[in-house]
């Protein structure tokens, strides 16, 4: 067994509502990120995979309150890290790429400022050398005509495209260990979503990253990844390597995820 | 549980509300109270507020007058009681007119769409080039003093907000399957539009008309000040604000002051009862 | 962006429809409304002939459309017309008295702005918690509570009671000369002139009235700031920053700030706008010789060349700060240009 970089130990919390009662969603979850590996995450909205993703950099909603469990990353808490301390990792070793990409951009500036800040803002560096590397970042992630791109806003880029800008943000220019995807293709159209996942494993393989996948779709979780951690409802019901939970499920609710993907009849 | 717990939004939605439910229950029990006292006043009042000389004038509040008299000593208590029915009663009654035909207007240049809604849209921007204020006060002066032609001024000035409010959610919402639904079941045009379609807009509508009737409310007692309104003796609070003027200059603020903190009251309430209802009608409303 | 000089091209040809939308409104609430004005100028024992001389020579005698193009005709030509208070052409009486309001309205207003973001973005960043309470509280009786009232407290606390500040007479003391006019604002003419006892004093009279104005035009810009910056921090776009690794301070001034501002542009616009309009209430107050007070006068006469000009006056410059406003949000916000 190999080393873990991130480790999730019995994370539990919940909401509080206006009435005051304290309703919990997550009950104890654990699983790790291994060092190297591509993770899946999968469950249906709801089951709070988001919600522990999100609290790994300390980006839960303000209304989530944690009653119990750690978050190790190389081995520190994560969870008794103050604003200072989160902001060493955030971006520099865990950054993370988010559903709606063009709703996560900044809508009054450009793709390529956005992407120079930073760089500048991890790297250091001048404006210019920024911007440079900004394009390079563009080029990577095969969006064409960089120079020209990277001086529009998002809101003149298509979904797909602003979604490869913002992997190359999270990945290329933050240059992180981990890198948290969640639900990255959601949205988005089909062929679209393969090229975009054909973009995060070419990625993490050449340049050695952890990642974590999280998602609904177990399509895209066959074909990439090699670990997954099924969860349900606040809990995680199973976990192991990609084969032996798509041939050999053991739990019930494993078994009808799969059957409702019909992954099973083709496989 | 079929609650999506991941999204934010949801989460500060619901985080939002006891706050607004705050604001909601001291908006409508400062207009309950106004409502009140204009009702009481009707029978009975400290003193007469309309009689000079009940005081030396310019009496500083005391027992016999809790708020003091003006100049000719008439009781200030009593005038701010009456002068309840003629804010509070202009603002509602102007703010139920111009909600009523600008709505109407409004839904139906929303609904229709095409040459009369650019039309309607185009002859309402012009007018709205026009300061509010401004136009109250001319037509106020032109049409000369009195109830009918304030609260007729101020419908009218209150109408292009209304109508653009409800052609806006109309027009958003006459795609929706809904409407097809109720198109296709037989309902005639405007029977999907007025019976359908608009109930779903009366949050945000209620809501403005909240914070537009406390507009009212200020444009009413401007004109007062300004001795446009509503003839020189009746205890309106603008008109008793500037009648107290002189008496500011040389050290009796009470006759000024306390319709003013009258006014706060009833606006105040106005705004927060508008600020809980879009609150809580709309809890995804745009940040305008 | 190549649709963007088009659409700057659109919104500056929208203003003439607009002003001649205006200036009909205001033809029509002069002469209709107000009815015949030559009872004003002819004496109460006139013969119906005068009458009739009078009414041609101030041109009522002609048909209304007729009248409408010499209106319409005068205006072109800048002409105004005559007030029959000051003997004077409206134009060059609005001209002399336009820089009193422009010095207090832009003032206040830039106090307005100055005060208002800073605490929209305090309540925003403090949500639900004490500061925030604070500036709504604030900023809620800065709507509610009518401007003329505020500055008759203002004067009642800060001349009548403590004697800090001087009473409402005007932009100078009772008796103090203008400098000569060069800009006519007297903040920058009393330097000009070599005279800074004047520019003290002159600064002294403008607190009071543009605190009032300010504290107004505050309360709107604050509630807007702050319910613009309270969307913006919860946004996607500024999860994104933070999880980038961004400080706070850089979340808030550079993710955030700019993304709120949007609206506030707009909100401004307005409240520049409602400060002409507002003039006439604050200036009849502090004794301001400006725009407001020359309306106040004329409506208390029914002078009704001088009403006319004035609103002509009011409402093109409304319909000017709109156009301004309009032109800066398509410069700042890069989607309208989509």
């Amino acid at each position: 067994m190999s080393e873990a970089l991130l480790e999730i130990e019995d994370y539990r919390g919940g909401f509080r509502t206006e009435t005051g009662d304290f309703v919990p969603v997550l009950h104890g979850v654990s699983y790790r990120l291994k060092v190297g590996v591509m993770t899946a995450v999968v469950g249906e909205s709801g089951s709070g995979k988001s919600l522990v993703a999100l609290s790994v950099l300390g980006i839960q909603p303000p209304a989530f309150e944690r009653t119990g469990g750690r978050i190790l990353f190389r081995g520190t808490d994560l969870l008794g890290l103050d604003e200072k301390g989160l902001r060493a990792i955030r971006g520099a070793e865990i950054s993370m790429v988010f559903q709606d990409a063009r709703a996560a951009l900044n809508p009054v500036f450009t793709v390529g400022r956005q992407l120079a800040d930073v760089w500048q803002l991890h790297h250091g560096g001048g404006r210019k050398a920024a911007m440079g590397q900004a394009i390079e970042a563009l080029r990577r992630v095969s969006i064409p005509e960089p120079e020209r791109r990277a001086r529009q806003y998002p809101h003149e880029f298509s979904g797909g495209m602003a979604q490869r800008a913002m992997i190359a943000m999270a990945s290329l220019i933050c240059q992180p260990a981990l890198l948290i995807l969640d639900e990255p293709t959601t949205g988005l159209d089909v062929t679209i979503q393969s090229d975009i996942m054909e973009l995060i494993v070419e990625l993490s393989r050449t340049r050695g990253l952890t990642t974590c996948l999280i998602t609904h779709d177990l399509g895209v979780v066959a074909e990439t990844c090699q670990e997954v951690v099924v969860m349900n409802a606040g809990r995680v019901v199973e976990t192991g390597s990609a084969e032996a939970i798509f041939t050999t499920p053991r739990d019930l609710y494993t078994q009808r995820l799969l059957s409702a993907s019909q992954l099973v009849e083709a496989a | 549980m079929t609650v999506v717990l991941d999204s934010p939004k949801a989460v500060a939605r619901r985080r939002r509300k006891p706050r607004s439910w705050w604001a909601l229950r001291i908006g409508i029990g400062l207009l309950a109270f106004y409502a009140a006292v204009a009702l009481i006043s009707f029978g009975w009042t400290p003193y007469d507020p309309l009689t000079p000389g009940i005081g030396d004038g310019y009496d500083a509040p005391s027992w016999a007058f809790p708020l003091g008299t003006d100049r000719l000593g008439s009781d200030m208590l009593s005038r701010l009681m009456v002068g309840t029915r003629y804010d509070l009663g202009i603002a509602f009654v102007a703010v139920l007119i111009s909600l009523t035909v600008g709505t109407t207007l409004g839904t139906l240049a929303g609904y229709q769409g095409g040459a009369l809604d650019t039309v309607v849209m185009r002859g309402v921007e012009i007018f709205q080039a026009f300061p509010g204020l401004l136009f109250a006060m001319l037509v106020v002066q032109a049409v000369g003093a009195g109830i009918v032609n304030v609260i007729l001024v101020l419908s009218f000035v209150g109408i292009p907000d209304y109508l653009r409010l409800a052609r806006a959610e109309i027009h958003a919402k006459r795609d929706w399957q809904y409407a097809e639904a109720a198109r296709l079941a037989g309902n005639l045009p405007w029977r999907v539009a007025f019976r359908h379609l608009l109930p779903n807009s009366v949050g945000p509508l209620l809501a403005f008309t909240s914070i537009n009737a406390a507009f009212a409310a200020l444009v009413t007692a401007s004109l007062g000040f300004l001795g446009l309104g509503l003839g020189p003796n009746v205890p309106e609070w603008g008109n008793m604000i500037a009648r107290g003027q002189d008496g500011v200059m040389t050290g009796q603020w009470w006759v000024s002051f306390f319709p003013g903190l009258a006014i706060l009251g009833l606006t105040g309430g106005l705004y927060l009862l508008g600020d809980a209802l879009s609150d809580l009608t709309d809890p995804r409303r745009r940040g305008r | 962006m190549p649709p963007l000089g088009k659409m700057i091209l659109r919104r500056l040809l929208w203003v003439f429809p607009v002003a001649f939308g205006v200036v009909t409104m205001t033809f029509f609430m002069a002469r209709v409304l107000n009815g015949d004005p030559t009872e004003l100028y002819a004496p109460p024992e006139a013969s119906d002939a005068l009458r009739a001389e009078i009414r041609a020579r101030l041109g009522l005698a002609d048909p209304l459309p007729l009248q409408f193009v010499h209106y319409l005709w005068d205006l072109l030509r800048l002409d105004l017309g005559t007030s029959f208070t000051t003997g004077q052409s409206v134009a060059s009486d609005l001209w002399d008295r336009l820089p009193a309001t422009l010095e207090l309205g832009l003032l206040g207003l830039s106090l307005g702005i100055v005060v208002g973001i800073p605490l929209g973005v305090l309540a925003a960043v403090h949500r639900e918690h004490w500061p925030d309470f604070l500036v709504r509280g604030t900023t809620l009786s800065g709507m509610a509570l009518p401007q003329f009232w505020v500055g008759l407290v203002l004067i009642s606390v800060f001349f009548v009671d403590f004697g800090l500040l001087p009473g409402p007479v005007g932009r100078l003391p009772i008796g103090m000369a203008l400098p000569p006019r060069v800009t006519g604002f007297l903040l920058v003419d009393t330097l000009l002139a070599g005279r800074p006892d004047l520019w003290w004093l002159a600064l002294q009279q403008l607190i009071l009235p543009a605190v009032t104005l300010g504290f107004s035009s505050a309360a709107p810009i604050a509630r807007v700031t702050r319910s613009a910056m309270a969307e913006a921090l919860q946004s996607d776009y500024v999860r994104t920053a933070i999880a980038m690794g961004h400080g706070r301070r850089a979340v808030w001034f550079r993710y955030s700030l700019r993304n709120a501002l949007l609206p506030v542009i707009t909100l401004i616009g307005g409240v520049a706008g409602h400060i002409f309009a507002g003039a006439v209430l604050l200036e009849s107050i502090f004794a301001w010789p400006g725009l407001g007070q020359y309306a106040l006068q004329a409506i208390e006469r029914s002078d009704f060349a001088a009403l006319q000009g004035f609103v002509i006056y009011a409402s093109l410059l409304y319909v000017l700060a709109f156009l301004l406003v309009d032109l800066l949000y398509m410069l700042v916000d890069p989607r309208i240009r989509a």
